[in-house]
């Protein structure tokens, strides 16, 4: 019960004390590339969610996965209710609840971010070093560690297959290090020890690898492939293709005007700060009419 | 109109309806101030509208099942690891397991959106059994079996037999208890097996046998007149009916099957099991005593459940982030009044409805 009583009062004080939240956390990180080879840079392309991608740097100089490195450049996250965050679901409230989602068979489709997203839609995860072609991850958000100076990119999967999952469209290059070499050490290894973590990610519980995309190894016919990039060249470690010239980069910013996600959320979906009044109300007075006829009921039934 | 309102029971199906309905609507959104209401609206029409019967009285456990659900839900979340969000608002040391564990994690921080995710889980679940508690405590199951269709009076009466052992176990039980007390015999508790459980048991079984049996010389549950070809078709096409429909409904769900495995399989195995469903139905040829039959007031019940779970399901595609409240900054889960306000129409059989008949009342009339 003091555990209850806890756990309420740690939620009230969190909503209580919350002060005006943007969308992007403007007290971690900072907008644009990193400035040196500290920290990660962080790269979200909407693709054809629309909007204009963000680039934001986490600054942090000590390991982490990359969860902490999309948390800690301020960019709001949400996991599916099924795996946590374990599997991405939303970035910055993109695809948001109310959107309708144009999958090939499924026009009507609405991520709700109760089970893991379909495979025709979904955040695909890439890592590159500095200088660096991009990579797809084979491994879950928290099970590999971000790169030093390196960046992390997200970038939406729609109606993709393995072999077209389009490539975030900012090059991982950071601003003064151009044309110097890919830099890139092997695949970081994944954060944990544990034999069953560092063997090839089993589909279903590390969701965003590969082996999930291959199944729709056949593209869905009328996929808008021609609109997405060209397949990425997969490569050995040793010898990593240059990442593209930053000047095809698509138009970017680090995120400085955007909308708080609550607030979006709270708009968009018809919300009234006086409904959830209405229903404690409403329970209460349930409750007490129950309560009452209980009662005099019994008495009916004593007399 | 003031026929409407003359004490009856209503009849079983409507109120099984009216509580699928709201189960329904439980199941599409895991807003917690949702579901406080769909369980406020089912107690207080369970405790305005229900009968003096025994299984009326059972609705109370079903709150307390769901309490436990809630509970364990929420006390999982805390054993194997609820860090999932930034609100740590729980320190506790993480227990190291062996590589073989890897994967699971015991104790360590805990979140509050866990913790959350874990209440609103529950309660969803809780709500549902609480709904099929209601149910239960509202409906008369045995006017239930008897308003089966005819293709289940087999069953049906299998299963009549079968829900008059629990009465004769308890009466059973106070029986052998007097008997006991009147013996002087207070007993060790090695002999209670045998002094007491075997007794009752017994007792329950064979005065069932013998319902069973009264039963049939009265003539239920008789086959004769069927030949054993047309019996064992009409089983066959039934249990095949039974397959297809699974199948087909696996099929429709799952999106990786294959296609032909989905609608066609589906109405194939529905045509067939309807088939066996109306043979099996036609060899039985017997009259219904004083059927129930389906007034105003019924139909009202069954209405306002049905629209509880529709305005839900039009609701969840309009404005979806209501009915599953985001968890990625902790704040009060948002609400909208349409759902509010649907989940509201089940409450209308409370005042809408006539009270059931209290028990006794023909006796009463007689004795006046």
């Amino acid at each position: 019960m003091r555990k209850l009583a806890a756990l309420a009062a740690a939620t009230f004080l969190t909503v209580a004390a919350a002060p005006v939240v943007h969308a992007i956390d403007h007290g971690k990180g900072y907008p644009g590339f990193c400035k040196d080879d500290k920290g990660v840079t962080v790269v979200i392309d909407f693709q054809q969610l629309g909007g204009a991608a963000i680039v934001r740097c986490n600054p942090q100089s000590t390991a982490g996965t990359g969860l902490d490195a999309l948390k800690g450049a301020g960019f709001q996250v949400a996991g599916v209710q099924r795996w946590g965050e374990a599997f991405i679901c939303r970035v910055e409230n993109k695809p948001a609840a109310a959107d309708q989602i144009p999958i090939n068979g499924r026009e009507n489709y609405r991520e709700l971010c109760i089970d893991t997203p379909p495979a025709a839609a979904y955040w695909s995860y890439w890592h590159a070093g500095n200088n660096c072609a991009w990579d797809y991850s084979q491994w879950g958000v928290k099970n590999r560690q971000f790169l030093q100076g390196g960046f992390e990119g997200w970038s939406f999967s729609l109606n993709a297959t393995a072999d077209t999952n389009p490539v975030p469209r900012v090059a991982a290059v950071r601003p003064g290090t151009e044309g110097k070499a890919c830099n890139a050490v092997d695949e970081p290894k994944p954060v944990s020890n544990d034999p069953g973590e560092t063997q090839a990610p089993v589909q279903g519980r590390q969701p965003q690898a590969t082996p999930e995309a291959e199944q729709q190894a056949t593209p869905p016919p009328g996929a808008p492939t021609g609109a997405l990039p060209p397949p990425k060249p997969r490569a050995s470690a040793t010898a990593r293709p240059k990442a593209n010239d930053p000047s095809s980069n698509i138009a970017f910013s680090g995120g400085e005007n955007a909308e708080d996600v609550n607030e979006v959320i709270k708009r968009t979906s018809g919300a009234s700060d006086y409904a959830p009044w209405a229903a404690g109300g409403a329970v209460v007075v349930l409750l007490a009419a129950g309560f009452f006829v209980a009662r005099r009921r019994k008495r009916a039934n004593e007399s | 109109m003031t026929s409407y309102f003359l004490p009856r029971d209503l009849h079983p199906a409507a109120w099984w309806v009216w509580a699928l309905g709201l189960a329904v609507a439980a199941t599409r959104t895991t807003n917690p101030w949702l579901l406080l209401t769909i369980i406020a609206v089912a107690g207080y029409v369970v405790v305005a509208r229900r009968s003096e019967a025994p299984w009326a009285l059972a609705f109370r456990l079903y709150l307390v099942l769901g309490a436990w659900i809630v509970a364990i839900r929420v006390f999982f979340r805390l054993v194997f690891g609820g860090a999932e969000g930034s609100t740590i608002i729980l320190r506790l040391p993480e227990i190291p397991l062996p590589a073989w564990a890897a994967g699971i994690r015991l104790f360590g921080d805990v979140s509050a959106e866990s913790l959350l995710g874990g209440l609103y889980d529950g309660l969803r679940l809780a709500t549902m059994v609480i709904c099929l508690g209601a149910a239960n405590a509202l409906a008369n199951p045995k006017r239930l079996l008897k308003a089966m269709p005819p293709a289940l009076y087999e069953v049906g009466t299998a299963v009549i037999v079968a829900l008059s052992v629990f009465p004769q176990l308890a009466e059973s039980v106070l029986r052998v208890r007097r008997a006991r007390k009147l013996r002087g015999g207070n007993g060790k508790r090695t002999q209670v097996l045998h002094s007491i459980m075997i007794p009752i048991l017994e007792d329950a079984l064979s005065r069932s046998l013998q319902l069973a049996a009264s039963m049939d010389s009265r003539g239920y549950g008789r086959a004769g007149l069927v030949e054993a070809r047309q019996r064992v078709l009409t089983g066959a096409m039934m249990i095949v009916g039974l397959i297809g429909v699974c199948v087909g409904v696996y099929a429709t769900l799952d999106g990786s099957t294959p296609r032909f495995l989905a609608a066609p399989v589906l109405s194939v195995g529905l045509l067939i099991g309807l088939v066996g469903f109306r043979m099996a139905g036609q060899r039985v040829q017997r009259t219904r005593y004083r059927p129930d039959r389906w007034h105003l007031p019924e139909l009202v019940v069954a209405l306002s459940g049905l629209g509880v779970a529709a305005v839900l399901f039009v609701t969840s595609s309009v404005d979806p982030t209501n009915l599953n409240p985001s968890l990625i900054q902790l704040s009060w889960p948002l609400l909208s009044w349409g759902p509010l306000l649907g989940v509201l129409i089940g409450v209308l059989p409370a005042f809408l409805t006539p009270v059931p008949e209290p028990p006794h009342a023909a006796l009463e009339v007689v004795a006046s």
